[in-house]
């Protein structure tokens, strides 16, 4: 209410100004840009990529390697495109979303809430649906802390987050069966948990454990997985491509004399989706490794990713490593997201699998309320009151 | 199967039921039945609720979702619900039934039934010689035609005007009962006396159950 | 089963009762004067339609009423946004008692009672079934006389022949309506219940001997149907010879038997100035009763002598003589007649005969009125003294037989002009003093003064539409209101409406034939020889 909106609106339109006369030059760079992707020495890149990150432990930037895999990628440098396969007439999509109601600072009573939901949609001469949702509160020790038993490394902030992926990717088990028919499984966001990054090896390991475990099951069931990032902000490939154009020591810009050096520049801000506006509807992108540091504890379910033309937007799909292996699963995969985005009946399309999941994962704010009515009236029935923060109790009542 | 339906909203004057089938609610005037067994959970003695449908919609099932266009020059029609199967998840059809009697004992009442009809029962078609005897007695009609019907909002988002759900329960109990010319008189008549001070909702409601043939000549009794 | 009409909703006792009608019962089924039954929850009310009203239960559809609407709409609209009522007006109550005991029910000692009260709402108007009928009119048989039956049904309602003797009755209606079939009926009705003695005037040659109706069959007379029970008079003598149609009696009046008050009474037909009964009076002073023969031999010096005695005045005194010489110039006046053949004719009614006075060629104005004026005199002052005598020895068999007189255009003797100088006006005003009443047939009941009229115990009316007339009829009867209309919707030939005394309230019917059927009823029997001299033995006594 106290917001000044009088000088905003001023800004608000400065800025506006400001930004649509960049718009041509943006452009410019980006044909540029593209212009390099075509030409792009792939084992050029790869060499220098291997010089100059291969050593160190971490890079401020994160790129995009090509991957090993041969002759058959990277047929025109890094601007390869591969139109959509047509889907199966019998298949099903699988998207798992989830929600949680983190631990509250304010309550005295430490517990959490996880929601996962799922959208089994069958397509095809036989079509049907099932959406639903596994929901469990959790507040044992071993739910509150990485390391029970110790009491170690409390389950918080990007450790929470990163056990809700997992539960996430566990209730596959629970819900695939077994069918003659494809299936293929679309989850919302990366598969590559790179929020862990900062945590120790053995936490990361501890909290990647579900998540990795499912991934396999997947692998042993023959059913490709796909994270769907929808408006991805990455620049993994932008920044691949200033390592390419660089004639010095990427990093290192200080006193660079190269031509290049705007377009350099420029690429320091441009994302991966603009660089990639030019795919074609349902098309995707070459694949590429992506650089995370988190991967290293993957194993063989690293991530790897492209791009993706959904029709509206560029949304980037990491795929395990096995997938991007393995053609005809790669082929269902890139055909039912394509099947999926046509199928969507929003613009810009979005998976419905993943729109139905996260509808049925979704946790209101009258259900939050609701856990925690139950919660001091289960206490309370045995006697105990619960009393919340004082900060908590002045923002709920404001009064004045 | 002649469960069509499960009440999940219920108040003293009808009750709110979401249809097993998408699209497919029971007709507008139908009479519908919500079987009670008795205290004692015996089946001899149970009672059942009968009500007239007044109300149908079909719309997602979470309230903030609303249905967008999804039909393409190929894709239309039903082939919309074959191509996105979630549909059959996402939506859901209701309807709204206002009560007007109920059977206890083998009796049949035409008033309000003291208790409410239980959230989550089911709701069934009737069968035919349920609907012959309910109907053989035209006082419950006095509980869906203005002015002494339940207020709209209270028989359940009401937004069909309650002549035109008079008039499609006359239509729809004359077809029940085998095209049954006296029984239509002697509604007709009915409603006659109880809209007597307004004869422009009489007409309007007359205009709608007359039989559509010309060649149905009514005889004078 | 009765078929129920409607509920009472409204209503005040002076008015009458508003039944609102059931659906389904059109007020065309119904008619003005129909005889129904209002069931209360104690009594039972005999009641009359007075009248009927169209309603609607919201007024906006008689400004905008529904155009082409299918037969299904009109038939849901009659009788429940539209709808009709009628007023009934009970004229008789019953107690209610067991309904299944129906003899019980006809044998109710008290019988229908007027009524005091009305019925609560809703009280249920049938159509009245036969019993209704019967409780209320009583079953043929006795003096209790079949005059026609329901518009609706086939049983007879009665008059009760007994009460309509114990006063004057009339018989009105429009030409047309059959008022002689009706008086045929009536007087049929007497003889055959012997309820009393008939003297017809009759001065169409309507009652005696077989007559050809409008519709050319012939209906018998009174002589074909009751043989030598009836004598019939004659003023025309050439008509007493008729083979088969022969009358019993000949009778000639004398110039001394008529008196001043048959001659006023005649002012019109003789075309007598003003001054006539004055100088008639004059005439009385001197020469008692034989001032007419007097007056009709005087010369002209004899007259001029007479004004200059008494004072009249010559040109009154000539044209009077003038005027009255018409009177000898009549076949059936002598100069000088004895009062034997009306005597003899007086005693032949006490004992049990009828008479008809036929007038033959003499059915003038002048001639009927001055007939029928004088024999009834006579008749009247003979009853009057056999009525005296018996009440000085109130000896059983002296009382003399109750003696109706049937005279048609009543209205020249009993209008208000000379209602007080006929004897007719007498009779009608002394009530059966001396056992002597009146039948009055006439089609212009307003012609008749109201004191007359309203002395009439019982009134056959036939359909009346003048609104004078009809306020006539109703002179002096309760639930007038009711009548009016039920009078002015019968039909022409055949309806009727009874009111008064005969009947214990008024209803409308259709009448009896006059037909074969009637005749075996009054057990009519061939007119043979040995009946022709019993005849004669009857008419001069033993």
């Amino acid at each position: 209410m106290p917001l000044k909106l009088g000088p905003i609106s001023g800004q608000v339109q400065s800025m506006a100004k400001a930004l649509v006369e960049q718009f041509p030059v943006q452009e410019d760079y980006l044909r540029r840009a593209r212009k390099h992707l075509r030409s792009a020495d792939v084992d050029r890149l790869r060499a220098k990529l291997e010089r100059h990150f291969g050593r160190q432990p971490r890079f401020p930037w994160l790129v995009a390697k090509p991957l090993d895999a041969g002759q058959r990628l990277y047929q025109q440098g890094l601007a390869g495109t591969t139109s959509a396969p047509p889907a199966p007439r019998d298949f099903c999509v699988v998207g798992t979303d989830g929600s949680s109601i983190p631990p509250d600072r304010h309550s005295p009573v430490r517990y959490y809430v996880v929601n996962v939901g799922y959208a089994l949609i069958t397509y095809g001469s036989e079509p049907s649906a099932v959406l639903d949702s596994q929901s469990q509160l959790c507040f044992e020790d071993r739910d509150m802390y990485v390391f029970p038993k110790e009491h170690e490394a409390p389950l918080e902030g990007v450790r929470f987050g990163a056990r809700m992926e997992g539960e996430s990717l566990r209730i596959l088990r629970d819900v695939l069966q077994a069918s003659t028919r494809p299936i293929v499984v679309l989850r919302d966001g990366p598969l590559t948990l790179w929020t862990l990054q900062n945590e120790e090896e053995k936490v990361q390991h501890a909290l990647l454990r579900d998540f990795l475990d499912a991934m396999s099951f997947l692998r042993d069931s023959h059913i490709p997985l796909g994270g769907y990032i929808s408006f991805s902000g990455s620049r993994d490939v932008a920044n691949s491509l200033r390592v390419l154009i660089c004639e010095g020591q990427p990093g290192q810009c200080h006193g660079c004399t190269s031509d290049e050096r705007d377009l350099c520049q420029a690429l320091a801000t441009i994302r991966d989706r603009d660089l990639f506006a030019n795919l074609e509807e349902g098309q995707r992108s070459e694949l590429f490794a992506s650089s995370s540091q988190v991967l290293e504890a993957y194993g063989d379910q690293r991530a790897d990713f492209f791009y993706f033309n959904a029709g509206g937007e560029i949304a980037r799909v990491e795929v395990p490593r096995w997938v991007s292996l393995t053609d005809e699963q790669l082929g269902l995969l890139h055909a039912v997201i394509h099947d999926q985005c046509q199928r969507s009946p929003g613009f810009p399309p979005y998976p419905p699998a993943l729109l139905e999941a996260h509808e049925q994962a979704v946790i209101t704010v009258s259900e939050r309320r609701l856990i925690e009515e139950m919660v001091e009236q289960s206490l309370g029935q045995l006697g105990h009151h619960v009393t919340r923060s004082a900060k908590d109790d002045s923002k709920r009542r404001r009064g004045v | 199967m002649s469960r069509i339906g499960e009440i999940i909203e219920t108040m003293s004057t009808g009750f709110v039921a979401e249809s097993f089938e998408l699209n497919r609610p029971p007709a507008l005037g139908s009479l519908v039945v919500v079987r009670l067994p008795d205290e004692a959970g015996a089946r001899a003695t149970e009672v059942d609720l009968y009500a007239v449908v007044t109300y149908g919609r079909t719309a997602g099932i979470d309230p903030s979702r609303r249905a967008v266009r999804r039909s393409t020059d190929e894709v239309f029609d039903q082939a919309i619900y074959r191509q996105n199967p979630e549909l059959e998840r996402t939506l859901r059809t209701e309807f709204c039934a206002a009560l007007v009697g109920f059977a206890s004992g083998g009796q049949m009442y035409q008033h309000l039934p003291s208790q409410l009809p239980p959230l989550h029962f089911s709701v069934h078609h009737p069968t035919a010689q349920e609907v012959q005897r309910f109907t053989n007695r035209l006082q419950y009609l006095r509980l869906l035609a203005p002015p002494y019907a339940a207020p709209a909002a209270a028989s359940g988002a009401g937004q069909v005007p309650p002549l035109q759900v008079v008039a499609a329960n006359v239509r729809w109990v004359y077809k029940a009962r085998g095209r049954d010319e006296e029984w239509l008189k002697a509604a007709a008549r009915e409603i006659a006396t109880l809209l007597k001070s307004d004869h422009e909702a009489l007409l309007t409601v007359l205009y709608a159950i007359e039989p559509v043939h010309a060649t149905d000549a009514v005889e004078e009794s | 089963m009765f078929k129920s009409l409607g509920l009472v909703v409204d209503g005040t006792f002076n008015s009458g009762l508003i039944v609102r009608l059931n659906p389904g019962v059109s007020l065309e089924q119904l008619r003005i004067g129909n005889f129904v039954v209002v069931d209360g929850q104690h009594n039972r009310y005999f009641s009359l339609i007075s009248d009927m009203q169209l309603k609607a239960t919201d007024p906006r559809m008689l400004s905008d009423p529904p155009r082409q609407a299918s037969p299904f709409v009109a038939h849901t609209l009659a009788g429940t946004s539209t709808y009709a009522t009628v007023e009934v007006k009970p004229m008789l109550m019953l107690e209610k008692v067991d309904e299944t005991d129906a003899d019980a029910l006809l044998a109710e000692g008290t019988g229908p009672q007027p009524v005091r009260t009305i019925p609560m709402h809703f009280a249920e108007l049938r159509e009245a079934t036969e019993l209704d009928f019967a409780t209320v009119f009583g079953q043929e048989g006795g003096s209790n006389f079949a005059m026609g039956m329901p518009l609706a049904m086939d049983l007879p309602i009665c008059l009760n022949l007994d009460r309509f003797v114990e006063r004057s009755n009339g018989i009105f209606g429009q030409s047309g309506t059959g008022k002689s079939f009706l008086a045929r009926l009536v007087i049929s009705g007497v003889i055959k219940t012997r309820v009393a003695v008939n003297l017809i005037f009759d001065m169409h040659d309507e009652y005696s001997f077989d007559k050809q109706t409008e519709d050319g069959h012939f209906v018998k007379g009174f002589k074909q149907l009751f043989g030598s029970q009836v004598l019939v008079y004659t003023l025309d003598e050439q008509m007493a010879r008729r083979p088969g149609r022969n009358a019993d009696v000949t009778l000639k009046i004398g110039l001394n038997q008529i008196e001043e008050a048959d001659i006023v009474l005649l002012s019109e037909q003789l075309n007598l100035r003003p001054t006539a009964e004055a100088t008639i009076g004059l005439l009385h002073d001197v020469y008692h009763d034989r001032w007419l023969l007097k007056l009709l031999e005087m010369t002209q010096e004899e007259l001029d002598e007479f004004c200059r005695a008494s004072g009249a005045h010559p040109a009154s005194m000539a044209s009077l003589q003038r005027n009255l010489k018409r009177l000898p110039r009549q076949d059936y006046v002598l100069p000088e007649a004895s009062f034997s053949t009306l005597d003899d004719m007086v005693e032949a009614l006490d004992r049990g005969k009828h008479v008809i006075l036929q007038f033959g060629r003499h059915n003038s104005v002048l001639d009927y009125v001055l007939v029928s004026n004088l024999v009834t005199r006579r008749v009247r002052h003979r009853y009057e003294e056999k009525m005296r005598r018996y009440e000085e020895t109130q000896k059983v068999g002296q009382e003399p037989r109750p003696l109706m007189i049937t005279i048609e255009e009543a209205h020249k003797f009993l209008n208000p002009a000379v209602a007080g100088q006929t004897t007719f006006g007498t009779i009608a005003r002394e009530m059966r003093k001396y056992n002597v009443t009146l039948l009055v047939i006439d089609q212009r009941p307003s012609g008749i003064d109201d004191e007359v009229m309203s002395q009439l115990g019982t009134r056959v009316a036939g359909k009346i539409t003048e609104e004078r007339d009809i306020e006539a009829v109703l002179t002096g009867v309760s639930n007038r209101s009711a009548l009016r209309g039920a009078l002015a919707s019968l039909d022409t030939r055949q309806q009727i409406l009874i009111m008064g005394h005969a009947v214990p309230m008024p209803i409308v019917m259709r009448t009896r034939t006059y037909d074969q059927e009637f005749y075996r009823a009054m057990g009519a029997r061939p007119n043979t020889a040995a009946s022709a001299e019993a005849d004669i033995s009857d008419l001069f006594g033993d």
